[in-house]
């Protein structure tokens, strides 16, 4: 029932791209139909030359010269019409891939951040890469060769019962064992396969992780023992490949033998029929050959099974993701108030999961030009606050409002663009400082850019790169260092000229000189704008007009740092403790 | 040319099944070139009506017998010629890893792991190509092809052979020229595709920031670019193979022309009988498939050519550290070291990493080491493990220079915690008792409870035999951590070293594990076995603050040195990071620590902190 859900689903999400294609799929259909006949009308020619004009009273040459030159321009036109075919499908293929994998994606970025926060990146990169890629298969092994071979075994049949009926069905006896041998060989190909594909992945994993940690292997001296632990892994991949690879050969060889067998059917029961002048030489041969063509075409249908399994796979695990609904939506006709950065947090709750809440009845006014400071321990709430403020999340009640207007009737774009925020792992891609911090929208000036970057202190250590500017960062900036990297998305989050500033422990994982830097940045960055900063440190809030201190969800204490020491309550006690709680694991 | 010898030793050596599998799929092809000569004789047979039914028996029996044999010959070839070089892969990976445990940090900071998984992966399938598959084809093929030019130009007539053959010959010739260029575009899509990947991946991980920015639709036009340039390229790509997937019929049913025009002439003037003609038909259709093969085997040959020589270049590399020529200090190590005006510089390098480093840890002592990221205090921890060889007469370990003990000797007596807390994705057993073949389910509990991480493994659903996921995934980084330092307890060596092994610790059970691992390395502690020398390297003081002397790197030089409480009387770098670190630095004297010790704080070691810091605090006052 399972299997037959999935295929339902594979149809659905190609159907609506076929259908698109109807006109060109024909096309091919029709070429295909055409290639086939002028590739199997061989052996009937070949009878037409031995019965017409060889076996007869008068051998006449000139008739056969004449039909190989007419085969001639056939063969031509099957090539031409061969090549033409090959690229149409294909070309199908490729744009109903195209819109597929952009289909894909858009809906992706649709998604709120639930989506990615519950999914993981490799599941989603198998989507938008391999499962796609598997539907490319679909056309490109699958489509071309289950055409041809279908046609081919019609064809082929229609030709024996033209030439001889009673012959022809005899032939066509061979068919169900051929097909019952397809079946249960696909079947078992299908779980050795599978085998080997796993035991393969296991010799991969273990070679992954045993290379980039290798040093440990090293220092504990235990390379005699991983090795012993490849061995085992690489021996059951080798038992697997060797299984698989005989089976592989059996189904080919019997295949071969049941031609050979089958011609000498012929040879015994047609041979009677010549002599016995029921059917003429020419016609004999002509089974022959065809026979001969029978086993090609189910040889290379059953091969693609293989492709046709991970397709319907694959397309049933795309439509999965496009069915997803994306949580956080636009309002019909929502616009954006006049920005001045007041932030109101109205009894809000969240839970990420039902049942769960891990904010509760929050509430908080932020002042146009405020700067607030967050401490608390890891779970506390601290993240998940700058969640609602950005709605990656909505709440789960109350309400977040920003200048007068609930977020939630905000167009989200205007939003995230009012809404700054700089995190602690710097996200930049590939491509050049200058488009890194501009996020490639080029209509934004490279003066613009500049500005940003002299006003961060980031354009020294950018001049120094070998192009300044315009040097490309490759793998996501590792050549710069943290602290560099936390420059450029200061300088990124200026361009954009938000109102409100978060700073999410974005100088966590610098080491205290860096942040000496970084928190003179945050000085110039944050004049004029409502900053919410998320420590990691004390020294970090300390000179916050507010600080709220979250304990499980709650603000337990809110003030200034003279008013919250003077309490002597929770924030009391982690400043004496000296070090806030990183992390409680 | 020189990574061919691994093939040709390796088919030397087996040898005997080489001669079998081969002449087992030569004769299989043999035999099955006969069959159409056999149809021809059958036709000749059945014209001149000299045909009784034992003698039509006779040919029926005749191909029923020759396709069994062939059919079973053939097969047990190829079985046998694809079961070596199955094992040839399987050997080769065997070697590759072999190899790779055998070299140093360098090798892996130029190779990315992605590469070389790639040479045990597709390299090695590659070879295994050559000498499976490469080589039925090729022995099939040329078998098949010679025995059929043989029969047709012997007994019939060479011209005919030509015309028939002459086209299909090309077929080797398009595999050669066509198929380097459909590879190479081949090659061209898939790094369309990568560049695809490449640009998701990035837009995956980096999801906050972009909904951030609500810069959705920059990044959709991105991907929409990479996936046109995609189509593009397979446009190419298609272009080309549809091109040979249309040339090689073509060229058979030339041969096939030729065959059915001139041939059938020939019938007509009596040159050559009808039979002769049938079987030229039938050797057309069957030459097909092994000539496209013979073709495929000069695109495989080239191929393998380069992966062999990648694969050889890979097992000559020799290793940059190796034990030393000459007589070595095979004895087990005690603890002692001596560092004395280390300098040191990676090699390409013209930059000194570690300039003029002198400093002394014996048995039971600890030394911290305190540094900015790129200060070279993980430089250090390398030298010492000699993952890189350090200068001569400069690093010495119960006296004798390091370079001198054998490179197993040295690394049974240290210990170490990577600064990731990198484990293995086995059981937490396993992953704790990893110095042993077996672990011992008892030390590694101890080990555990110094670290505090038996209460967090209690609490998986099957406790110690928890398989903790690739790199350790299903485990926080504070319990990788805890987990990577009781496997450095549980190998109980002479020397204990922790490359910032606490950072994602918090701070409470950091003091915690500090504590009793003191207790464990403390002389006359009632711990048995000998005393070990810890060294703690980190950026967070707190970790080395109890060391008996800490040491402070700045750019590859020691800049301050001493205990704790003499660095923070200086008042230098170390005191003014320690109370940045603490929060501290701008406030006054904080009237508030006296009462501390009424407060509940429930951590049983902070009295002790707060005492250190204060007494820190009252020397700075004097």
């Amino acid at each position: 029932m399972n299997e037959e859900s999935s295929k339902k689903g594979s149809l659905a999400t190609l159907i609506p791209y076929l259908k698109s294609h109807r006109s060109r799929l024909a096309l091919v259909c029709f070429l295909v139909v055409a290639v086939v006949l002028i590739d199997l009308v061989q052996p009937w020619l070949v009878k037409e030359v031995i019965d017409r004009y060889v076996t007869v009273s008068k051998p006449d040459s000139g008739a056969i010269l004449g039909m190989a030159a007419a085969y001639l321009g056939l063969v031509l036109l099957a090539f031409a019409l061969t090549w033409y075919q090959d690229i149409v499908l294909q070309r199908i293929g490729l744009s109903i891939v195209r819109s597929l994998r952009i289909d894909l994606f858009r809906h992706i970025q649709r998604l709120a951040l639930r989506y990615f926060d519950q999914n993981s990146a490799g599941r989603i990169m198998t989507n938008v890469v391999s499962d796609t890629e598997a539907l490319n298969n679909f056309f490109t092994l699958f489509l071309s060769n289950t055409l041809r071979g279908v046609f081919s075994l019609l064809l082929i049949m229609a030709f024996m019962l033209h030439l001889d009926v009673s012959i022809a069905l005899y032939c066509f006896l061979l068919i169900p064992p051929v097909v019952i041998l397809a079946i249960c060989f696909q079947r078992k190909i299908l779980t050795v396969n599978t085998e080997v594909r796993h035991r393969l992945g296991v010799v991969i994993g273990f070679l992954a992780e045993n290379l980039s940690g290798m040093t440990i292997v090293q220092i504990f001296h235990q390379e005699a023992k991983q090795q012993k632990r490849l061995e085992e892994r690489n021996k059951a991949l080798l038992a697997a490949t060797i299984l698989e690879n005989k089976w592989f050969l059996l189904f080919f060889n019997i295949t071969e033998l049941f031609g050979d067998l089958a011609v000498a059917a012929l040879v015994w029961f047609g041979g009677k029929g010549v002599i016995g002048g029921t059917i003429s030489f020419g016609v004999l041969y002509a089974f022959v050959g065809y026979i001969r063509r029978f086993f090609q075409p189910i040889n290379t249908i059953s091969q693609q099974m293989n492709t046709q399994q991970s397709s319907i796979v694959a397309s049933g695990r795309i439509s999965r993701t496009l069915q997803e609904v994306p949580d956080i939506k636009e309002v019909d006709g929502a616009k954006a108030p006049e920005v001045e950065g007041r932030i109101e947090l109205d009894g809000v709750s969240l839970a990420y999961r039902p049942g769960h809440p891990v904010l509760h009845d929050i509430h908080l006014l932020i002042q146009p030009g405020e700067r607030v400071g967050f401490v608390g321990a890891t779970g506390a709430g601290k993240s998940s606050i700058m969640n609602l403020v950005t709605r990656f999340y909505d709440v789960t009640s109350g309400a977040v409002i920003i200048d007068g207007k609930d977020v939630r009737h905000w167009p989200l774009e205007a939003l995230r663009r009012s809404v700054g925020i700089v995190q602690q792992d710097v996200t930049l891609f590939s491509g050049t400082i200058l488009d890194n911090i501009r996020f490639f929208q080029s209509h934004i000036s490279e003066e613009r850019v500049r500005e940003a970057c002299q006003l961060v202190g980031a354009e020294p250590f950018i001049l120094r790169q070998p192009l300044g500017y315009d040097t490309i960062l490759s793998e996501r900036g590792s050549t710069l260092s943290a602290g560099e990297r936390q420059l450029l998305s200061f300088a990124r989050v200026l361009i954009f000229d938000p109102r409100i500033l978060i700073l999410d422990e974005a100088t966590a994982s610098l080491d205290s000189r860096t942040e000496e830097v970084l928190q003179k940045a945050i000085h110039r960055v944050s004049v004029d704008r409502t900053l919410l900063v998320i420590a990691h440190r004390l020294s970090t809030v300390q000179q916050m007009d507010t600080i709220c201190v979250l304990e499980q969800g709650r603000i337990v204490e809110s003030g200034s740092h003279d008013e919250l020491l003077r309490l002597e309550g929770h924030y009391w006690l982690l400043h004496q403790a000296g070090l806030l709680l990183d992390e409680v694991a | 040319m020189k990574g061919l010898r691994i093939v040709v030793s390796y088919i030397r050596l087996h040898w005997l099944f080489y001669l079998v599998g081969i002449s087992m799929v030569a004769g299989g092809s043999l035999l099955a070139a006969q069959i159409p000569r056999l149809l021809g004789s059958f036709t000749d047979s059945l014209r001149d009506g000299r045909l009784g039914s034992s003698e039509m028996a006779g040919y029926a029996g005749l191909i029923v017998l020759i396709g069994l044999v062939r059919v079973s010959t053939g097969w047990g070839g190829r079985v046998l010629v694809h079961h070596k070089g199955r094992q040839l892969t399987y050997q080769l990976r065997q070697q590759l890893f072999e190899k790779w445990g055998t070299l140093s940090p360098s090798y892996y900071h130029r190779h990315s792991v992605g590469d070389m998984i790639s040479h045990a992966l597709s390299d090695v399938e590659v070879v295994r190509e050559l000498v499976s598959q490469g080589i039925n084809q090729a022995v099939s093929g040329l078998a098949m092809l010679l025995a059929a030019i043989y029969i047709m130009a012997m007994h019939v007539d060479w011209r005919l052979t030509l015309a028939g053959m002459g086209p299909l010959l090309c077929i080797p010739l398009l595999v050669k020229w066509l198929g380097p260029q459909i590879r190479l575009q081949s090659q061209r899509s898939q790094e369309a595709l990568g560049a695809m990947v490449q640009t998701t991946e990035e837009v995956i991980e980096g999801i906050r920031a972009v909904k951030a920015f609500g810069t959705e639709h920059v990044v959709i036009s991105r991907f929409e670019k990479r996936v046109d340039t995609i189509v593009e390229e397979k446009m190419r790509f298609v272009r080309l193979s549809a091109l040979f997937g249309a040339l090689v019929p073509l060229m058979v049913n030339i041969g096939f022309i030729f065959v059915l025009g001139y041939g059938g002439f020939l019938v007509t003037q009596k040159t050559i009988s009808l039979g002769d003609f049938v079987a030229f038909t039938l050797y057309v259709a069957l030459l097909r498939m092994p000539l496209e093969q013979l073709g495929n085997v000069l695109n495989i040959v080239q191929r393998s050519i380069a992966s062999l020589n990648r694969i050889d270049e890979l097992l000559r590399v020799v290793p940059e550290v190796l034990d030393r020529k000459g007589p070595l200090l095979d004895r087990p190590l005690q603890g002692a070291l001596c560092v004395k005006s280390l300098s040191f510089r990676y090699p390409e390098s013209d930059r000194d990493i570690l300039s003029d480093i002198s400093f002394s840890v014996k048995p039971g002592q600890t030394l911290g080491i305190i540094g900015e990221m790129g200060s070279g205090k993980s430089t250090l921890a390398n030298l010492l493990l000699r993952l890189y060889d350090p200068p001569d007469g400069s690093v010495f370990v119960d006296g004798v220079d390091i370079l001198n003990y054998p490179l197993s000797r040295l690394r049974e007596g240290i210990a170490y915690v990577p600064q990731d807390g990198f484990l293995f994705s086995c059981t937490v057993l396993e992953n704790i008792g990893f110095s042993d073949e077996y672990p011992d389910s008892d030390r590694a509990e101890r080990c555990a409870r110094i670290t505090a991480v038996h209460d967090n493994i209690v609490a998986f659903p099957e406790k110690y035999a928890t398989e903790v996921g690739e790199r350790g995934v299903r485990l926080s980084g504070g319990q990788k951590q805890r987990i990577a330092i009781a496997r450095m307890i549980y190998k109980d060596a002479a020397f204990q070293i922790m490359d910032d092994s606490l950072s994602a610790v918090d701070t409470t059970t950091e003091r915690q594990i500090l504590l009793n691992l003191r207790e464990l390395s403390r002389p006359g502690s009632e711990s048995k076995g000998p005393l070990k020398a810890t060294i703690i390297i980190s950026h967070r003081l707190s970790a080395v603050q109890h060391a008996d002397e800490i040491i402070v790197l700045e750019e590859g030089r020691i800049v301050e040195r001493g205990n704790h409480a003499t660095l923070i009387s200086r008042c230098g770098i170390y005191a003014s990071q320690w109370f940045m670190q603490a929060g501290q630095s701008e406030e006054g004297e904080p009237e508030s620590t006296e009462v501390d010790g009424e407060r509940d704080i429930s951590q049983p070691d902070l009295d002790a902190e707060m005492e250190v810091l204060e007494a820190g605090r009252l020397e700075e006052a004097l």
